[in-house]
């Protein structure tokens, strides 16, 4: 095949602009990680199942593994490292604090990520609302008793 | 490991698009949400020279009604679907199939269009590079053997997309576009049963609209799919029904779809024939229930074993009518 250039992508990540000069056939979660040095977004199985890729694209959360880098420009794009205010941590964040949410960690940005776009949308989910949106993140560590407590934790913070 | 090299290609209207089609015909893969091609692209299962994303095509989106029927442009993202007050009235199974597709975040960018149109899978061949080099090539793959179903020389790979069998217990129309033309097909036509090129689209055609026609009077409907878990897994078999009352109070339209039971969706006559013209009682619902169940395929190609997921078709195909049945004395009473 033809020699495949390199093409400029204009992404907006964490409320900034980032012009790049990337192939196109690199993912979003490849092009935060290895360009943009925002390793908090994790890669694992590679194929949509796992959800520890998961970024907000337009306040969604959806698979960065398993989206194009090319695909996500004219979006907002938030990772984890885009969630913290100036002052301190997201709610979400502290409540996986004091919860003990977060045993290994490597799921933990994709939950967070995904909890926040829940309780943008639902303020005050009920359990089930809670597991149904986590349903697509997978955690091998904790049994996810103690993330869907530290969701409804920062669910009542708001309150 | 990464996605193998492509040429990019994003066209601004559809005319570009379609004419990029019949430029580089089968050189060229489409991506309209991506869930499903890229995992395809990564495994090398498919090493297209292009890509096609349909990211600016805006006109692609959005669900409008229009006389005597929902036209569902082929961008549409599963989660709109799910979601839209007008197929929840309508349509009850197409949301439920699409409320049951993947997971949340999948919903949120998987299209229609390419549920519709996603490839038939097997557990032999939907694996990386490496999985496959250790067994010898199987037919999907070029190769001369099935390695599901030793000895065969046809593929038996499954069709698992969720929205087809509804769409089709629901009569739905396909709109298919290609530079200078356009033709109409009803959904259930998209398929040709072929396990190898399980689907019948021509590559220089683009799927741009499902249109779903509304239908009068009482009537009921329900998607059942069996997975291992609540979320993430694909149909291992599943049932969509679509029943319809008339005056005298006996069914006057029924149709009994099994899905993940082959290399495509199935329409069974036999079972949807049964139903016709009764007020069904359990001993009849059980024989449609058989009836569908006769038309699976049973191979082990899947996570489960193909004579439980062939059996499975017959009780989620009783669920499947006894839900739509029960929509009726709802809606009757």
């Amino acid at each position: 095949m033809a020699k495949v250039e390199r093409q400029k992508v204009l992404l907006r990540v964490n409320r900034e602009e980032h012009e790049l000069l990337i192939y196109p056939h690199r993912t979003l979660a490849e092009v935060l990680r290895d360009d943009l040095n925002l390793t908090g977004t994790k890669q694992s199985c590679g194929e949509g199942a796992c959800g520890t890729c998961t970024v907000l694209l337009d306040g969604l959360p959806v698979r960065s593994c398993i989206l194009l880098a090319a695909d996500a420009e004219g979006k907002e794009v938030t990772t984890i490292e885009g969630l913290a205010e100036p002052g301190g941590l997201h709610p979400v964040q502290e409540a996986f604090v004091e919860h003990f949410a977060i045993q290994c960690g490597f799921c933990t940005p994709g939950m967070i990520l995904t909890a926040k776009a829940l309780l943008d949308k639902n303020p005050h989910p009920t359990y089930e609302e809670i597991r149904h949106a986590i349903s697509g993140n997978v955690c091998r560590c904790t049994g996810y008793a103690k993330i869907v407590e530290a969701i409804k934790a920062a669910s009542e913070m708001a309150r | 490991m990464g996605l193998p090299p492509f040429h990019y290609l994003a066209p601004q209207t559809l005319k570009q698009a379609l004419e990029i089609l019949s430029q580089h015909k089968r050189k060229v893969r489409i991506v309209a949400g991506g869930t499903d091609i890229l995992d395809r692209l990564r495994k090398r299962l498919i090493n297209p020279t292009y890509v096609m994303s349909l990211r600016r095509l805006s006109d692609l989106t959005g669900i409008k009604k229009r006389k005597n029927e929902l036209v569902i442009s082929a961008r549409t993202t599963v989660r709109e679907i799910a979601e839209h007050p007008s197929i929840a009235e309508h349509f009850k199974s197409v949301a439920q199939a699409a409320a049951s597709v993947a997971a949340p975040p999948i919903q949120n960018v998987a299209t229609i269009g390419g549920n519709l149109l996603q490839n038939s899978r097997c557990l032999f061949y939907n694996q990386s590079e490496l999985v496959r080099n250790a067994a010898p090539m199987c037919i999907n793959q070029g190769g001369e053997v099935c390695l599901a179903v030793k000895g065969s020389t046809r593929c038996f790979s499954v069709y698992q997309g969720d929205l087809a069998p509804s769409l089709i217990a629901f009569n739905a129309m396909a709109v298919l576009q290609k530079a200078g033309g356009k033709r109409s097909v009803p959904v259930s036509e998209l398929f040709s049963g072929n396990g190898r090129s399980p689907l019948s689209i021509e590559n220089d055609e683009l799927l741009t609209e499902i249109i779903l026609p509304i239908p009068r009077g009482l009537c009921g409907s329900s998607y059942q799919k069996l997975r291992l878990r609540t979320s993430l897994d694909y149909p291992l078999a599943s049932s969509s029904v679509f029943l319809s009352l008339s005056r005298k109070g006996v069914i006057e339209q029924a149709r009994v779809v099994i899905g993940a039971a082959g290399p495509a969706p199935v329409l069974v006559e036999k079972a949807s024939a049964s139903l016709t013209g009764k007020e069904p009682d359990q001993v009849e619902i059980e024989q449609a229930a058989e009836l569908a169940f006769q038309a699976a395929q049973s191979a082990n190609n899947l996570a489960l074993p193909g004579a439980y997921r062939k059996k499975m078709v017959r009780v989620f195909a009783r669920r499947a009518i006894e839900a739509a049945l029960s929509d009726l004395e709802k809606a009757g009473a």
